[in-house]
């Protein structure tokens, strides 16, 4: 029986400090068996949670990257139509053999089309990510990364799938899932994601951490990092994160600073240590600037 | 419990959320499965299970605080009448704390959820009763309001209305003169990148669609041979040639002088956000001269531009507006080097201050233009007032339009956008577009205000001098 307090301990394990709405999440999603689909702003530890989750749990991780243009080929499941070829080339001679012994063409177009499923099963499905993680042995972990860079054809594709973890083809049937995976959603909004989708998933929107948090998370990476210079940061961070930028520091660049910061040895934040360390954090010219100006002004 | 969440679902719904019966069973379930330990926790489930947009979550953190709220009766051994009155004066009490509760989005010390052996409908239908026992109490009017939040009986969102609540509806006309605050505020931009969003996702389909016809065409041998070399040649996969695709392109020339400030903040938000999104657009600003601002408008973010363009560091803003003049050297400068044949838009007032009109310059760009059209934010019995030449260039016009809204102004551009792409289309398509188009019904409200003519506008080049 997991709680979510047994959430939280487990995602801290696999190095994931987890808020109580994420805990809740994860717990939820884990017993109700519903797919997460996690918005934020990049950076915050989306897919980090996903890959947390998936050390912790110790669920295999199989991620499918969306992009514009994805298809079902690329999601679920294709024939492998070079195989099939090549088998029927090798095997011309006992098909030869085989059909050799009817009398006419009907009956050898029978005889052939009653083999048909041979062509058509299993041995020549290449299982792509959606397909493979239903039919693992163990209990996987399905990462669907960045749903709002697919094509909405894509989204309703993915409908069946999330809702009664299946997947149809045509010559096969439906296959349903072995083990009902833990289906983790991520996206930026760059594109609204229908509202069909969103009704299958628990929604989940993982914001900018609280200081603590934040704190918490880079002594978890960064244990060697001392916690005052750790506060101090995260606090310059919180602080550029207001300044309106146009791409505002996320998590993973506090994570990148303190790796920086760490290698450097400082034990104090300074406006020239800002100055030489900023393109680790601002990431547009005009940024640069005023993440600069933000540290001579607050640290000196 | 799942009377309660029924009734918090309909609460939700009232305030504008859209809850789904799944939904509200998932809540069920949560809430069944994680227990209600804490207000908390509970609020945490509910939000996870029953919102499903980042934008709805604010409403629903108010619509939570306001809802459990009222459930505070701890005794449920309590006489119904005595538990009417305390309803009462919780609501009331409530009633007047609701101006405090709109922006709190925090916890509150309320009470954890309460099972419904506390009230039951029956004791709503008492409550409601009430109000007609005594109509002329003071008090009558506010009980009335809690009420109609508690009976729970929502009308399903209709979509319009929820289109007009937000804040897309944002007035051009609003007059901005007493504060001349030229930069966008966070939340016009994100009604705009709203609007676009919206107008992407519908123009989306058609485009599509027109984009593959286009691209057919004759096999490629040699890509195709390439293609199924594995499959020992046989054509398993087919290779054909694309054609040219047009991308549509347009010309914008934005008046930017004091009159129509108002509406050109928001044609320039909306090409800024439109930019490089599907089409290839120049824009120009002009009041007595014009300056091309295309790179600016993909390179500096929408509030830098605004201020520069405000202090008059492109053009000068302090000279009266000269159409005129700036179709003239609009003439000189630029149109030589248009490629193409574009769709031009001219956003302005046509107020010319009795200079020279020089209307036969509209005549030539007529020419290089794939489609003409004028959005003037000015009435159409304003026309032929004063020094307003609109009847004067709007003759050369496929269209004028009079915009007044932000949604205006993204229908009209859509209907363009639409329009262009038409006329790339495959000769099939655009039959069946055609038909489509009038099939169309318009009514009343529709964005065709073409003062009184009646007539549905349909793309022709042959109507373009009877608006």
């Amino acid at each position: 029986m997991i709680t979510e307090q047994g959430v939280k301990d487990f995602l801290h394990t696999g190095g994931y400090i987890a808020d109580d709405a994420i805990a809740t999440a994860v717990f939820l999603a884990l017993r109700m068996e519903k797919p997460i689909l996690i918005e934020g702003p990049p950076g915050v530890g989306k897919t980090g949670l996903a890959k947390a989750l998936s050390t912790a749990l110790d669920f295999p991780l199989v991620r499918l990257q969306c992009y514009e243009g994805i298809d079902e080929g690329k999601a679920l499941y294709d024939w492998e139509y070079g195989k099939q070829l090549l088998y029927t080339q090798l095997l011309r001679t006992q098909l030869d053999s085989y059909l050799s012994v009817s009398a006419d063409l009907r009956e050898a177009v029978e005889r052939l089309s009653a083999e048909e499923s041979l062509f058509f099963s299993k041995n020549f499905l290449v299982q792509r990510p959606i397909l493979r993680s239903f039919l693992s042995e163990k209990r996987s972990l399905l990462l669907i990364d960045e749903i709002d860079r697919s094509d909405d054809e894509f989204e309703a594709l993915l409908l069946e799938c999330l809702s009664d973890f299946q997947v149809s083809i045509p010559e096969l049937g439906v296959i349903e899932a072995k083990r009902k995976p833990l289906v983790i959603l991520t996206s930026n909004g760059t594109r609204m994601i229908s509202d069909a989708l969103r009704r299958r998933c628990l929604y989940l929107y993982i914001g900018y951490p609280e200081l603590e948090r934040e704190v918490a998370i880079v002594r978890v990476k960064f244990p060697d990092l001392c916690e005052t210079l750790a506060r101090q940061m995260v606090d310059f961070l919180r602080k550029a994160r207001e300044l309106n930028l146009r791409k505002a520091p996320s998590v993973s660049e506090t994570l990148d600073w303190a790796q920086v910061l760490s290698i450097l040895k400082a034990t104090k934040l300074t406006p020239e240590m800002v100055a030489n360390t900023v393109g680790v954090i601002a990431k547009h010219q005009t940024d640069l600037q005023k993440v600069t100006e933000l540290a001579v002004q607050e640290l000196s | 419990m799942e009377r309660i969440v029924a009734r918090f679902v309909a609460a939700l719904r009232e305030s504008g959320i859209r809850v789904s019966p799944g939904e509200s069973l998932d809540a069920v379930q949560a809430l069944a499965l994680a227990g209600m330990e804490g207000r908390r926790s509970s609020r945490q489930l509910l939000r996870l299970t029953l919102v499903k947009n980042v934008n709805d979550i604010p409403t629903f953190d108010v619509a939570f605080n306001r809802f459990f709220n009222r459930f505070q009766f701890n005794d449920p051994e309590i006489d119904i009448s005595g538990l009417m009155d305390a309803a009462i004066v919780n609501m009331e009490g409530e009633f007047l704390n609701l101006d405090q509760l709109q922006g709190d989005d925090h916890d509150e010390p309320g009470p954890l959820l309460k099972l419904d052996s506390d009230i039951n409908p029956e004791d709503l239908q008492e409550l409601k009763s009430l109000t007609e026992i005594d109509p002329d109490d003071s008090d009558g009017n506010e009980t009335v309001v809690q009420i109609k939040g508690y009976r729970g009986k929502a009308k399903a969102p209709r979509p319009t209305r929820r289109y007009t609540q937000n804040p897309l509806t944002i007035e051009l006309n609003k007059s901005n003169s007493a504060v001349r605050d030229i930069t966008f505020s966070p939340e016009e931009q994100a009604a705009m990148q709203d609007v676009v969003s919206r107008m992407m996702l519908r123009l989306r389909k058609d485009m599509r669609r027109m984009k593959n016809d286009q691209s057919r065409g004759k096999l490629h041998v040699i890509k195709t041979i390439q293609k199924n070399y594995r499959h020992d040649m046989v054509p398993f996969q087919v290779a054909l040639r694309r054609k040219r695709r047009e991308k549509p392109r347009l010309v914008v020339l934005c008046d930017v002088s004091f009159s129509v400030s108002h509406a050109s903040r928001f044609m320039l938000l909306l090409l800024h956000t439109l930019h490089n999104q599907l089409l290839e657009v120049r824009s120009f600003i002009f009041n007595r001269e014009v300056a091309e601002i295309t790179e600016m408008l993909s390179n500096m973010p929408v509030n830098d531009l605004m201020e520069t363009i405000d202090e008059g560091d492109i053009v000068d803003l302090d000279e009266n507006s000269s159409f005129g003049q700036v179709f003239l050297s609009f003439k000189k400068k630029y149109l030589e080097n248009l490629r193409g044949r574009p769709a031009f838009i001219i956003l302005g007032d046509a107020r010319n201050n009795y200079g020279e009109a020089n209307d036969w310059v509209l005549d030539e760009i007529r020419e290089k233009a794939r489609y003409m059209l004028w959005l003037t934010p000015e009435e159409r019995d304003t026309w032929s007032r004063g020094d307003c030449l609109m009847e004067t260039y709007g003759s050369y016009c496929d269209k004028v339009e009079v915009v007044k809204t932000v949604e205006d102004l993204s229908l009209v551009v859509e209907d363009l956008l639409r329009d262009i792409y038409a006329d790339n289309a495959h000769p099939l398509d655009k039959k069946r577009l055609r038909e489509a188009k009038a099939a169309e019904v318009y009514d009343s409200k529709d964005y065709y205000t073409r003062g009184g003519s009646g007539e549905p506008a349909a793309f022709d080049p042959s109507g373009r001098s009877h608006w």
